[in-house]
């Protein structure tokens, strides 16, 4: 535990230390700054809601999430110094869950950001605080279920910028072109397709629902590739 | 302390180590000495529990590197060849991490940062950011964490490689200085260093080992063959001649200029008695003659030579 909260810590210093960290929290700041203009949620007439906001955030999350664990494992690797935390007391799967919390930590901190939004309508409306909470809770899992995969496309490279491709290509050919594929393919693949919509399955958190089937959902997601993550880090070392 | 047991690693179908024993004992400082790429780093990769061992079976401090890979990990303090440290994190913090690493709580931590600062000397740097320290500090920094833990065994890849001679000099007392708490491993290619620090040898080549003993075990055997070198005021073909009747001489390498010969002569005796004879009964002047005595050099470099003669 010490381990894993040691390696949490000291990667999410790395984080803040340098340009990356900061980079990331103003880039989705922007981007979600410019859904809150240009879908004018702040209107008048409009329904004090976030709910534009919280619809385009996942199709940022498959840009932005991969960009912050791009270097988590792939930079140990290069840097070296993969090999003086494995002949340290860690094992593996403290190495990956250390890593996996930094990230889960810093999105807590940049989604944080996005309650301004919130707080400004406050003040000049009565926005749902319930329903905002349901899709804080889904955005929390599709951060969480991302970044598990973040974390895996960057244990499987030692460059960054391979890392970062690899993580967000598959999950923007889910996020952002999901929808399309459920509409053209047929039987089986769609059921297949259909049943691992990520978009789908926030759909129903941004609704107000938070239902066991989606939080299983993003939660298996994340066991998946975390599991994943500690296999590939085993057998790095048997090469 | 260590023992290793016909240890044999294979990536792929390449073998880099083949089939290797050793044994380390408590307090021994031992030098791993071969050519770049003879396994010195596999085997010490294996003995950190960085690499499992295709085949035989490795102890470090009494627990098995496969088996009880955590203990091991736990009495070992690595200083791997690369020395990768984090640039973008200061001197401290890097040192807090690896104790947190290591288990010390927060008191320990401090207490152990304060020691190996001084003992390191890295005091003055210790809250400057990694990226900015030199390669030699850089080294300092790694041995320093190395130390953290106060470790039973301590092995260091190359821990000299890059550094300037004074560096070198200090690194080599701060090596000795910790033989006296530690049992120390360290690698090198380059021989004087292993000789200045270490009271034993292993040379390892192309993954065997091809010898291993004290610096004078090794110097003995080493000294079957010298040579003798000669220069005489004489012909070449004259000189050669002459010399190839003294008795016990296998080869004499024969060079003229100025009109001076200058001739080596290998041989397993001590000629220069009979040289000396030779010359005033034909009447040479002799203005140098000495024996060579061989150095462990010369067997080490012959042993890196003959690899490359199989090569090629």
């Amino acid at each position: 535990m010490q381990n894993t909260v040691a390696i949490m810590r000291r990667e999410l210093l790395s984080l803040f230390c340098s340009p990356i960290g900061y980079i990331v929290i103003a880039g989705f700041l922007l981007l979600t700054g410019v859904i809150v203009l240009v879908t004018g949620s702040f209107g008048p007439g409009q329904p004090a809601t976030l709910r534009n906001v919280f619809d385009f955030t996942p199709y940022v999350l498959t840009i932005i999430i991969p960009a912050i664990t791009m270097r988590m494992l792939a930079d140990e690797y290069r840097n070296g110094t993969f090999e003086s935390l494995m002949t340290a007391p860690v094992s593996d799967g403290q190495l990956v869950i250390g890593k996996f919390l930094a990230a889960i930590v810093f999105y807590v901190l940049m989604l944080a950001g996005t309650l301004i939004y919130l707080g400004v309508m406050k003040l000049y409306g009565e926005p749902d605080l319930g329903a905002s909470l349901a899709s804080y809770i889904g955005l929390l899992l599709v951060g969480v279920a991302f970044a598990s995969f973040g974390v895996f496309t960057s244990s499987v490279t030692n460059n960054q910028i391979v890392a970062w491709m690899l993580g967000m290509v598959p999950l923007m050919l889910f996020v952002w072109f999901g929808g399309f594929i459920v509409r053209v393919a047929t039987g089986t693949t769609r059921d297949v397709i259909q049943s691992i919509n990520i978009v789908r399955h926030l759909d129903q958190f941004n609704r107000g629902l938070v239902t066991t089937e989606n939080v299983v959902f993003f939660l298996t997601m994340t066991a998946l590739f975390l599991f994943l993550t500690v296999k590939v880090v085993e057998s790095r070392r048997w090469r | 302390m260590i023992e290793v047991q016909n240890l044999s690693k294979y990536y792929g179908s390449f073998c880099a180590v083949k089939g290797i024993s050793f044994r380390v004992d408590e307090g021994e400082i031992v030098g791993f000495l071969g050519p770049n790429g003879a396994g010195k780093t596999t085997t010490i990769r294996i003995l950190t529990c960085f690499q499992p061992a295709t085949s035989g079976s490795a102890k470090v401090a009494g627990f098995d590197v496969f088996k009880d890979s955590m203990q091991v990990r736990r009495s070992v303090g690595y200083l791997p060849e690369s020395v990768p440290l984090y640039p973008e994190m200061r001197v401290r913090e890097y040192l807090a991490f690896r104790g947190r690493l290591r288990g010390l709580d927060r008191a320990q931590r401090e207490s152990a940062i304060a020691r190996v600062a001084e003992r390191c000397w890295i005091r003055d740097v210790i809250h400057r950011p990694i990226a900015h320290l030199s390669k030699g500090y850089r080294q300092r920094v790694g041995l320093a964490d190395a130390l953290l833990h106060n470790p039973k065994v301590l092995i260091l890849d190359e821990p000299t490689v890059g550094l300037d001679p004074s560096q070198i000099r200090e690194t080599r007392t701060l090596i000795r200085e910790l033989a006296q708490e530690h049992t120390v491993i360290l690698s090198s290619h380059i021989l004087p260093e292993v000789e200045a620090t270490c009271q034993r040898l292993v040379i390892i080549n192309k993954g065997t080992i091809v010898a291993s003993g004290t610096t004078r075990e090794l110097r003995e055997r080493v000294t079957g063959e010298s040579k003798l070198i000669t220069e005489i005021r004489a012909g070449e073909a004259e000189v050669s001649a002459g010399l190839k009747t003294l008795p016990g001489v296998t080869s004499v390498h024969a060079a003229a200029s100025d009109g001076w010969t200058r001739a080596t002569v290998s041989t397993a005796r001590d000629l220069r008695e009979d040289i000396y004879k030779l010359s005033t009964q034909k009447g040479w002047t002799i203005r140098e003659l000495r024996r060579d005595i061989a150095s462990l050099e010369d067997f080490f470099v012959k042993i890196v030579a003959g690899t490359r003669d199989a090569e090629n």
